[in-house]
């Protein structure tokens, strides 16, 4: 029990293990929080190389390149891969490198425990991946090809795959739960004297947010994927109705998870983003209290919109209304972030370096995403979207623009912070301007795609879906290719590169800005003090 | 009747979106053209409504839709009109304001929020509300019921009024798929035999499956709904202009998701009675056919026909089948086993029982629920004297008869 | 930035924090456990 505590005494700053061995005994939040996004940058590479293959097929009608098995198992292998082992682990990077610089902390409340969060997650993603290369050898018939949301019966019939994936899922979730307990208590219990919750920097209060989701709906999402479970092997019939079962019971678990995960991903993100803004508007965050407010209002009103996510499976009309309405409400609060992103721009100083354009995208396209998802909670309309492409761009835009741009904003803000030195400007401006028009590129014919009556998730489609699939897959080889130049970026800026300030942004404000760049291995041994 | 197909409809005059007509002139379809695919004229909106509540639906989305852009051009207006004045460059001085300051700022602070909301309960909730209402009501006034059951990948069509029943599966040749022939106008779009429905008529739609859940969407009629298995769901459609209509399974459903349309061929009333009556009057001859003794060649040739269009999907054409989830007929125990029991009932786990009860928690479906007599005793033998395999017997359309 | 995160004041802190991660780690037990029981 005490090792914990005399962790310092054992390895004094800037002593380290060599090699392999530190990297797995690590019990320090810079190393873990690198691992995180170390892991979270490749597996972002490995999902974007699935959906690559997948965009190639659908460059034209016809099947040319794949079986239409695979086919399925990519896009299911690639939603899981972005969003559990990409995305997540990429803001719990963030957390554990930033919370306890920006509160003050010596590091995390429990480092053993966040030493072993970290490590379950390259064993789940081997388990998620495994299947692809067991088919090769014969041994199966390849990943989970339900797609991402494991619908039962289909997945009840699914091969060993789904077996590999419920399980991946499983181990990524505790990883997760570990994680959010590590974040709540470190928020709750190693503050900086003076540092009262009200003065707790946003981004602290956005992950305090997700944490708690994460704690409230990944044991449901354990819950429904072990029913699954029992009722593949152990004779259960939890959602088959000729043993009085429901199928949709399954969806009911599956998106009470799913729709807080929505804001699980984005939580961090937009409590990222006031920093981004106000220190490059060189301007006070407007609006701190609001944030708060709604940040704790859209958490709440999370977990009772799920149903929103199947209305086409047919539920009594005040049900309709209710998930309806309840859905739409989630705008006001979000209407309050963006009046209070573009407030806090409002009369300042505003310079665009990489951060800031990314953060300005991220606002624009995020936009789109929130503005399709108002009209997608229209009952009478989403019949029509659903299940369709429309919905495919629509959460694209929420999750690629909302998500990975917001965690790119991030990597460019602090990046100088992690390493000491500053990456090139230049290069990531051109990252900036190719992802975007890319981006678009890729997306927004899927609007019209959808529109036009393309169902998502078909590896062959009728002719008259041909030229907007031609060009979104364009888009998608443009787009991918140009997250080389991201990853160049952060390989050159960790070699070197010119040397930064602690406070690397002129208009940056916060305790991490007064921490040397690199900061040191141990930080905040003298506490400070928040007037 | 090829006029009124996906492919070639005009936008209806009555509805412009504003959206779609700024994206429309500024990208012209033809500049979006890429050689090999000539045929299609780009629409940036739902396809042409045919019922009442694709109407609605369409009025719903151009509405919506103007209103979202409005938003989105005022609010990242003043963004970008932010973005230009106030920046450092050109010499602006940070205000230090943090949130609204006096009773006139926090005024235009939350006049914002009140339009929102105004436009989320009201602009958009009252016409959503209705049409909801109208949406569910599946049984004021109808004129008859359609019975659709999805399956792994095909659709049953059943008439409970007349007793007509059938199957319609994909008519694209699987050469046109894997790109050895040129490709169809309705690539993908067709099918063996759409089900029929008069124009003018207020039809339930009853959906259910029987294996997986798959969801039925025909566009044009803007409803689209899941067929659970073991559960009844429903929708309904009153179609106000004759013509061929044709949507796809929505729902991942398997292997052949992308495989499994829907056509439905909406025709004057006349026209689909007489219809009824020539189905009505084949399923007789059919059923006539059950009693009879049948040559093995009538068998085997009848089978083939069958296996083609039910079971090839899974088992491929040459009985070899997509080894694990799909086992190979060729050279199969099962299928090599013994026909019946002495006594003539079906054996656990044999040929005939798969095929007649399926097997549980795989895609293999109980076939006796859709399939005829004929169909079964004929796809049985087939397969026992095909692929090489040479069981060498043969059951009869009676004996299937007795056994259900 | 004077006082020191002194031993005694970081094991008060890492003890609760361990208190309150028990207890969110038997929240979530409990939410699964629910959920397994959870019947149309």
């Amino acid at each position: 029990m005490s090792t914990a505590t005399t962790h310092t005494a054992e390895h004094p700053a800037g002593e380290y293990h060599g090699g392999l061995l530190r990297w797995l005994t690590t019990t320090n939040h810079k190393d873990i929080g690198t691992m995180y996004l170390t892991f979270s940058l490749i597996m972002f590479f490995v999902g974007g190389l699935m959906i690559l293959a997948v965009r190639a097929e659908l460059f034209s009608p016809g099947l040319q390149l794949m079986q239409p098995e695979f086919f399925n198992q990519l896009i299911g292998v690639h939603a899981l891969v972005m969003i559990f082992a990409a995305l997540m682990p990429a803001a719990t990077g963030f957390a554990n490198w930033m919370l306890p610089l920006m509160i003050g902390a010596p590091d995390m409340a429990l480092p053993r425990l966040n030493n072993w969060g970290f490590w379950l997650l390259p064993p789940a993603a081997i388990l998620l991946t495994l299947p692809f290369t067991l088919a090769l050898f014969g041994i199966g018939d390849g990943a989970l090809a339900t797609g991402w949301t494991f619908y039962a019966p289909l997945s009840v019939q699914g091969g060993m795959g789904v077996d590999f994936a419920i399980l991946a899922v499983h181990i990524l979730g505790i990883s997760s739960i570990m994680g959010s307990i590590n974040i709540i208590v470190t928020i709750f219990n190693m503050r900086a004297p003076g540092m009262t919750m009200m003065k707790l920097p946003l981004f602290a209060w956005g992950w305090l947010i997700t944490a708690f989701l994460l704690i409230a709906t990944l044991p449901v999402l354990a819950g429904a994927v072990t029913m699954l479970l029992t009722d593949r092997h152990f004779g259960t019939h939890f959602f088959d109705a000729a043993g009085g079962g429901d199928p949709i019971l399954f969806q009911h678990l599956f998106w009470f998870f799913g729709h807080p995960e929505v804001y699980i991903l984005l939580l961090p993100v937009w409590g990222l983003m006031p920093h981004v803004l106000s220190t490059f508007s060189r301007k006070p965050t407007y609006g701190y209290k609001a944030q708060v407010y709604s940040f704790i209002a859209i958490g709440l009103l999370s977990v009772v919109v799920w149903a929103h996510h199947f209305f086409t499976a047919g539920m009594p009309v005040p049900a309709l209304v209710y998930f309806m309405f309840s859905t739409m409400a989630i705008s006001l609060p979000l209407a309050v972030l963006f009046f209070c992103w573009i407030a806090t721009m409002w009369k300042g100083a505003m310079t665009f370096e990489t951060p800031m354009l990314f953060a300005v995208g991220f606002i624009v396209l995020f936009g789109i995403a929130g503005l399709t998802g108002l009209i997608l909670a229209d009952v009478a309309a989403d019949a029509q979207y659903h299940h369709s492409y429309f919905v495919v761009a629509h959460f694209h835009y929420a999750l690629f623009a909302g998500g990975i741009m917001g965690v790119m904003t991030g990597v460019y803000y602090w990046l100088p912070k992690w390493t000491g030195h500053m990456y090139s400007e230049k290069l990531g401006k051109l990252h900036f301007w190719l992802t975007v028009v890319s981006f678009n590129l890729t997306f927004l014919p899927q609007f019209f795609l959808g529109l036009a009556g393309m169902p998502r998730r078909i590896p062959d489609y009728a002719l008259q879906f041909a030229e907007f699939n031609a060009i979104s897959t364009l888009g998608a080889f443009v787009l991918g290719f140009s997250q080389l130049l991201f990853a160049w970026n952060i390989w050159s800026c960790v070699r070197g590169g010119p040397k930064v300030e602690s406070r690397v942004w002129e208009g940056a404000e916060g305790l991490e800005w007064e921490l040397p760049s690199p900061p040191p291995h141990h930080t905040w041994e003298i506490q400070p003090v928040i007037k | 009747m090829a006029s009124c197909t996906l492919e070639t409809q005009t936008a209806p005059s009555a509805e412009v979106n504003p959206v779609a007509w700024l994206l429309r002139s500024l990208f012209p379809p033809s500049a979006l053209l890429l050689p090999g695919a000539a045929s299609a004229a780009y629409n940036f909106n739902f396809p042409e409504p045919v019922t009442p509540i694709a109407r609605e639906t369409l009025h719903i989305h151009n509405e919506f839709m103007l209103i979202i852009t409005v938003l989105f051009v005022v609010v990242f207006a003043i963004m970008i009109y932010s973005m230009i004045k106030h920046r450092k460059s050109s010499g602006h001085a940070p205000a230090k304001f943090t949130g609204p300051t006096g009773a006139l700022q926090w005024f235009w602070a939350l006049i914002p929020f009140a339009i929102l909301l105004f436009i989320d309960f009201v602009l958009m909730g009252i016409p959503a509300v209705q049409a909801i209402i109208n949406m569910e009501d599946t049984q004021t006034k109808a004129d008859m019921v359609l019975k659709v059951t999805g399956m792994q990948w095909k659709w049953q069509y059943e008439y409970p009024e007349s007793g007509v029943k059938f199957i319609s599966t994909l008519a694209t040749p699987r050469d046109q798929i894997a790109n050895a022939e040129a490709k169809g106008e309705n690539y993908l779009l067709e099918v063996d035999k759409p089900v029929v429905l008069p124009v003018g008529k207020k039809v339930r739609i009853l959906l259910t499956s029987t294996d997986v859940i798959h969801t039925w969407w025909v566009p044009q009629f803007g409803v689209k709904r899941d067929a659970i298995p073991g559960f009844l769901r429903e929708t309904w459609v009153l179609i106000e202009k004759p013509g061929i209509y044709r949507g796809q399974c929505a729902e991942l459903c398997g292997k052949d998701h992308g495989f499994m349309p829907v056509v439905v061929h909406a025709v004057p009333e006349p026209e689909y009675l007489a219809w009824v009556e020539a189905q009505k009057a084949e399923a007789k001859a059919a059923a006539g056919g059950a009693d009879r003794t049948w040559s093995k060649d009538e068998l085997v040739a009848e089978g083939k026909a069958v296996y083609e269009k039910v079971c090839a999907a899974c088992h491929q054409p040459d009985g070899k089948g997509l080894p694990p989830a799909f086992p190979a007929l060729a050279g199969s125990k099962i299928v090599s086993g013994p026909l019946l029991d002495m006594n003539g009932k079906v054996i656990k786990d044999s040929h005939v029982d798969r095929v007649l009860h399926g097997k549980a928690g795989t895609a293999m479906q109980a076939f006796a629920t859709s399939l005829s007599d004929v169909e079964l005793a004929a796809v049985i033998t087939y397969e026992r004297n095909s692929f090489g395999n040479q069981a060498g017997d043969m059951i009869q359309p009676a004996q299937i008869k007795s056994l259900r | 930035m004077t006082p020191a995160f002194t031993d005694a004041d970081l094991a008060r802190r890492r003890a609760a924090s361990r208190r309150l991660g028990w207890l969110l780690g038997a929240v979530v037990l409990v939410i699964y456990l629910i959920g397994l029981f959870i019947k149309r």
